[in-house]
């Protein structure tokens, strides 16, 4: 079929359409890299959009020498390491169990699960049994009280269920026990998935905000969240900065600096995020056939 | 009688075999079960500070009880119901312009013939999910900035002097629901491109064979298609009607216009957590939940009627 007049004007309207969406994702962030570029007269002239004016990297010497962010992207890398880690050996071990179905009362434990999904505990009673446990200030904090996404766990216990069982019973006559059969058989199978699902988590460990702001109070303990958020957000911090500032950089605005401290969160996600898309596709699909 | 002891014997053998199996399943649960108990279902439990005078030194079941004060003291006072007004309104302005966006989206992404192009503009928008508020917050603040901001520059060009966007109620709102919107549209897309990826072509041959332009195709045969997954979509969507984001709001958020920005959850924050009222802002998150679940609840009931329950 040709297509008809009205169908071009449609074409040519909806890829006009599609590119200014794509240039409004695109714009803020090449904006801020600019801006973390430029020096202080040109962003206070309002001269830079999306091309750094007047070049300079002393946004960024100022804060690497003048903040804790070294210390803070450290810790957001062992936060997430270990985090994807804990979830994971944890979220294997509720799928698996609940996947066989001769396991007891796997039903119950599945909806009991479930239902933690529907009803929150509300972020006071949550804060009080991490202090009770003796957690404020550890990253104990961090990874336990999320270890297991309820949602991850099911799509896990879904993707064991649809294993071919010839392989398990091929397994048992060859006197293959409970935990052989998942370590030597069942998560070789499962590698794009668990794959999958580290991503998930690791996505949100890097990206942890909330948990650190509540249960972590000792400054040289943030992750880059909650370092990133003082500087854009507290006017104490840039000015911390300001006497840390030596007088020959005077040139420079805390804009830049804490553009330049946005970048620093961006641009890892960024190096990584052409590897990542692929697999969050994948893993979006998964998850919505189940549901 | 032969028969029947065999039978019963391989029953037994059986049991004995499942329950021989079930050992270290359980071995390998029970961390499981202690971090559900622990993590979920103890603070699920602790909720009952909420009807108690909550200090540190009773702890949860030493403190004295109070009943339904807390509550009460929550719905007389002026502020709490503006907070509760707020969360309300700010989360269905976002179920109202953010719902639709991610389907519009995918449909005119499904429209583009070139592969290369439609790669690219999906590469982009699924993008902005992978940073957190953080860097939005601070990407807004940066643009709609008095002083320096991109967007105040232009706008001091045209009419002479800036606009103050998030100190203004209304131009407030409007970046907190178009940030959440620019955040999440791409990515809400892969679902809905996954479903109308499923549908017969034939369907659309035969629909312009009749003569139907794009416009009619796409209402009388891409949106029916697409219907049972935006009914399970806006199931999900509307059990999360009692929650904004903490994140976004409070990166977002400015004493100016704390009268429309001030939530449930950055209340339990900041009267809670950081002023240590722990029984009243408790009572305010068990409000939250209660709501939150009798909403799931009730969508789903509702969707049941139409065949497209998810439980």
């Amino acid at each position: 079929m040709k297509p008809t007049l009205g169908d071009k004007i449609f074409y040519v309207i909806n890829y006009i359409a599609l590119s200014i969406i794509s240039l409004t994702c695109l714009f803020p962030i090449v904006h801020m890299a600019a801006l973390s570029l430029s020096d202080s007269h040109s962003i206070m002239s309002g001269h830079v959009s999306i091309w750094p004016k007047g070049w300079t990297i002393e946004a960024y010497i100022t804060l690497f020498q003048g903040t804790q962010i070294l210390g803070a992207f450290k810790n957001s890398v062992i936060i997430t390491v270990v985090g994807v880690g804990l979830s994971m050996l944890f979220t294997i071990m509720a799928a698996y169990p609940l996947s066989r179905k001769y396991f007891y009362a796997r039903k119950t434990f599945t909806l009991l699960m479930v239902f933690t999904m529907l009803f929150g505990a509300g972020m006071i009673p949550s804060y009080l049994v991490v202090k009770s446990l003796g957690l404020v200030d550890t990253y104990f904090a961090i990874w336990f009280p999320g270890l297991i996404s309820t949602y991850n766990m099911l799509v896990m216990k879904s993707f064991f269920e649809n294993l071919p069982e010839e392989l398990e019973e091929a397994a048992r006559i060859d006197g293959c026990g409970e935990i052989r059969l998942l370590i030597n058989i069942i998560l070789p199978l499962s590698v794009p998935m668990i794959a999958t699902l580290s991503l998930f988590y690791g996505v949100g460990y890097w990206n942890m905000f909330m948990n650190v702001l509540i249960y972590i109070n000792e400054t040289d303990k943030y992750n880059l969240s909650v370092l990133v958020q003082q500087m854009v957000q507290s006017q104490s911090v840039m000015q911390e900065l300001n006497e840390v500032m030596s007088e020959d950089i005077q040139n420079i605005t805390p804009e830049s600096v804490k553009a330049a401290g946005v970048m620093v969160m961006v641009i890892p996600m960024l190096l990584v995020y052409p590897f990542l898309q692929k697999y969050f596709v994948k893993g979006v699909l998964i998850g919505s056939i189940k549901g | 009688m032969n028969e029947e002891m065999i039978r019963k014997n391989s029953i037994k053998l059986k049991r004995k075999k499942r329950f021989k199996q079930n050992i270290p399943l359980l071995l390998i649960f029970f961390p499981v079960i202690i971090f559900y108990l622990t993590f979920k279902y103890a603070p699920i439990m602790g909720n009952i500070i909420a009807f108690k005078e909550y200090n540190f030194f009773d702890g949860i079941f030493g403190s004295p009880w109070v009943g339904f004060h807390n509550f009460e003291l929550l719905f007389t006072q002026t502020q709490t119901l503006n907070i509760i007004r707020n969360t309300l309104m700010l989360s269905v302005l976002q179920l109202v312009f953010g719902f639709p966006a991610p389907i519009i989206l995918a449909i005119l992404l499904n429209e583009v013939r070139k592969m290369f192009f439609k790669r690219t503009i999906q590469t982009i928008v699924y993008l902005p999910h992978f940073f957190n508020w953080v860097i939005i917050g601070g990407i807004v603040l940066t643009l709609f900035s008095m002083e320096s901001g991109f967007i105040n520059h232009w706008i001091e060009r045209w009419t002479g002097e800036p606009y103050p966007f998030l100190y203004k109620p209304l131009s407030w709102i409007g970046v907190f629901i178009s940030s959440g919107i620019w955040k999440e549209m791409g990515f809400g897309t892969i679902i809905y491109l996954a479903v109308i990826g499923m549908i017969n072509p034939s369907l659309y041959e035969s629909a312009s064979i009749d003569g139907a332009n794009k416009f009619r195709q796409i209402w009388h045969i891409t949106l029916p298609q697409m219907r049972p997954t935006i009914i399970i979509l806006f199931i999900l969507a509307t059990g999360n009607v009692m929650e904004v984001g903490f994140d976004q709001v409070y990166m977002l958020q400015n004493p100016v216009v704390s009268n429309v920005a001030e939530v449930i959850s950055t209340y339990i924050y900041r009267v809670g957590l950081l002023g240590a009222q722990f029984s009243l802002s408790a009572a305010m998150g068990l409000f939250e939940a209660l709501v939150g679940l009798v909403l799931v609840l009730s969508a789903n009931w509702i969707a049941r009627k139409f065949d497209q329950g998810l439980f």
